[in-house]
């Protein structure tokens, strides 16, 4: 097969993928997905003849360098973009349970930006893009065990995260004993106090 | 409970099944752009106005009445999908529930890409993640405020009616002969201001700001605004946006709100929200503290969310970087002013620069930091030490966007 031809491979049975990828990393700003996902198969388009056998975390790779562009679109709509995701969550949106219940949700993404962007990144692509650290590596750009010790580490550090959340969300249902009978609303505004202003 | 990856994994927003991103079949846009790249067909014009953009489904933001975009993601259901309604590849095609990950109270916010075709170089103007430098936590500070818009030139630039809201505006100059007063001194201003009747701390802002559009090769456009947040005491809040440029009262002033750059009259309303109680300790919504240490801690939680913020303490552009955040969500009252006085004397390398009148023709006392291609100047009131605004003039030319040195790359300036 010639290059166009697996570039062609690639980007068909990739596509998706590179678009949760982005998605995931642009929650917020669904409307820019497409066009970084376009922007990253252009990049690979031109690196095709680097295409690696197994493309996928090589892609994830050059996403990550797209998207490091597409963060300076945030600029002056940040704060307005973040209101939104604030709004999102009040109207319950994104109301997520606390730790010991089985849909964490908001409160893991709080543990989670907590943690350098680094850390972050290489915990997403072990649970979101669920790379081994060999693919790690490869979407990082570093070498394997560095992307194992740098997997290693940031666990660690959301772990500590997450425990140090745990104790606020833990004692929420002291302010409501009979959690039962708390409207679905109390709820939401409970989980919301510790994630927003 | 579950290990933290695994709970991170139940976290995922976007999950492979999803309804809008899920595996399957390229959709006939993602098959259109695999065609360009294959074939080299010209890349879609970013205007949105070839026949082709008319006929595909739009990208985010420029059609909001427009066929629904598999890409645009979300949570509404919001009818059949471009492949369920017989696409170039109807083999291909399933229907899909399409949701929408933004509320829908206004269109999706037009932030463009550059163009597909040019080469990735721009990275180099990138910004590290926050926190890394002291030189990239400045950069990143710019980098956070400009917002890169690729628009029809156009339609920005080709009526002469629109000349005068794109020119840029000047950074401010200090006066002649102005006297540069130190900061140690208005320390004492400050101080003495908090007797009797001084204002107090209020939460929200009140803030006219200009933020530079970098535009591929071309001059920046100007996208100045008046913004006024409101808490009430039940924890709700306002936020009223509206277009308007101090320079020129009563004249039309160019908005990126909605689609593309457009011209609308002074004090067009661009938003008006309400916002449901909320509440947060986390600075910077947690009430700022009144005292220098209180305060720098304070400041320090900013621009270091993160558990781990280190001893270091906080440099300069982490300080101003901070004190931007903290009046975009407070307005200060003196004791919280004349606090911040204190750690802004403390500043390495904020030297006096003079007096000024700033964007809303009020006096100040300039202080300017400079490093990284970046002057960053600090307009205090001259009288009590309030910050009445910041500013940000680039100091070296960057051909790429068109940004020269001397040019104004964004002010705030905050009123009570």
């Amino acid at each position: 097969m010639s290059n166009d031809d697996l570039f062609a491979a690639a980007y068909r049975e990739h596509y998706w993928a590179v678009s949760r990828y982005v998605a995931r990393r642009l929650q917020g700003r669904a409307d820019e997905v497409e066009e970084v996902v376009a922007e990253v198969f252009t990049v690979a388009w031109r690196r095709r003849a680097d295409l690696p056998a197994t493309p996928l975390p090589w892609l994830y790779g050059v996403a990550r360098n797209c998207l490091a562009n597409a963060v300076r679109g945030y600029g002056r709509r940040r704060r307005l973009v973040d209101r939104l995701g604030n709004d999102e969550a009040a109207h319950g949106r994104h109301i997520e349970a606390g730790p010991d219940t089985e849909a964490p949700g908001a409160w893991v993404h709080e543990a989670l930006d907590r943690l350098s962007p680094a850390d972050r990144e290489v915990l997403r692509l072990a649970a979101w893009e669920e790379l081994g650290p060999e693919e790690i590596a490869v979407a990082l750009g570093c070498g394997s065990r560095a992307a194992a010790m740098r997997l290693h580490r940031a666990r660690h550090r959301l772990r500590a995260e997450i425990d140090r959340i745990r104790p606020m969300t833990a004692a929420e249902p002291a302010k409501h004993p009979a959690p039962a009978v708390v409207p679905a609303s109390a709820d939401a505004g409970l989980c919301k106090d510790h994630r927003h202003g | 409970m579950a290990d933290e990856l695994e709970l991170l994994r139940r976290a995922n927003p976007v999950p492979a099944d999803s309804p809008a991103l899920g595996d399957g079949p390229l959709d006939r846009r993602a098959e259109q752009g695999l065609q360009r790249l294959l074939h080299g067909e010209p890349p879609r014009p970013r205007s949105g106005l070839s026949p082709e953009a008319d006929s595909s489904r739009p990208r985010g933001g420029l059609s909001p009445e427009g066929d629904p975009s598999r890409a645009r993601g979300g949570l509404l259901p919001e009818g059949d999908s471009p492949r369920a309604r017989g696409g170039l590849l109807p083999e291909f095609d399933s229907p899909r529930r399409r949701t929408r990950l933004l509320p829908g109270r206004r269109p999706a916010l037009p932030l463009r890409r550059p163009h597909v075709e040019r080469p990735p170089r721009r990275i180099r103007l990138l910004p590290a993640p926050p926190g890394r430098t002291p030189r990239a936590r400045l950069l990143w500070g710019l980098a956070a405020t400009v917002v890169v818009l690729v628009i029809a030139v156009d339609a920005v630039l080709g009526g002469p009616s629109t000349s005068p809201a794109v020119a840029a505006p000047r950074p401010l100059t200090v006066h002649l002969q102005s006297r540069p007063v130190p900061l140690e001194e208005m320390i004492a201003l400050a101080d003495a201001a908090t007797a009797d009747h001084a204002p107090g701390l209020r939460k929200g802002t009140h803030v006219q700001s200009w933020s530079v559009a970098l535009r591929d090769d071309e001059r920046p456009v100007t996208l100045p605004e008046e913004r006024v947040v409101r808490w009430r005491a039940d924890g709700s809040h306002t936020e009223l946006v509206m277009a308007t440029d101090p320079r020129r009262p009563g004249r039309p002033v160019l908005t990126d709100d909605g689609d593309e750059p457009r011209e609308v009259a002074d004090g067009h309303v661009v938003s008006r929200t309400t916002y449901p109680p909320m509440w947060s300790d986390a600075p910077p919504e947690g009430t700022p503290p009144h005292t220098a240490a209180a305060l720098r801690a304070y400041l320090t939680e900013v621009v270091r969310p993160g558990r781990h913020r280190g001893t270091a303490p906080l440099s300069t552009p982490e300080l101003l970087e901070a004190v931007g955040e903290l009046l975009d969500h407070w307005t200060l009252g003196a004791r919280e002013s004349a606090a911040l006085v204190r750690l802004l004397a403390r500043a390495d390398g904020l030297r006096p620069a003079g007096e000024v009148t700033d964007r809303l023709g009020r006096p100040g006392h300039a202080y300017e930091y400079q490093r990284a291609g970046i002057r960053r100047l600090l307009i205090l009131e001259p009288r009590t030490g309030a910050v009445l605004g910041m500013e940000d003039t680039a100091t070296e030319d960057d051909p790429e966007y068109g940004v020269r040195a001397g040019d104004l790359m964004q002010y705030r300036a905050w009123m009570r």
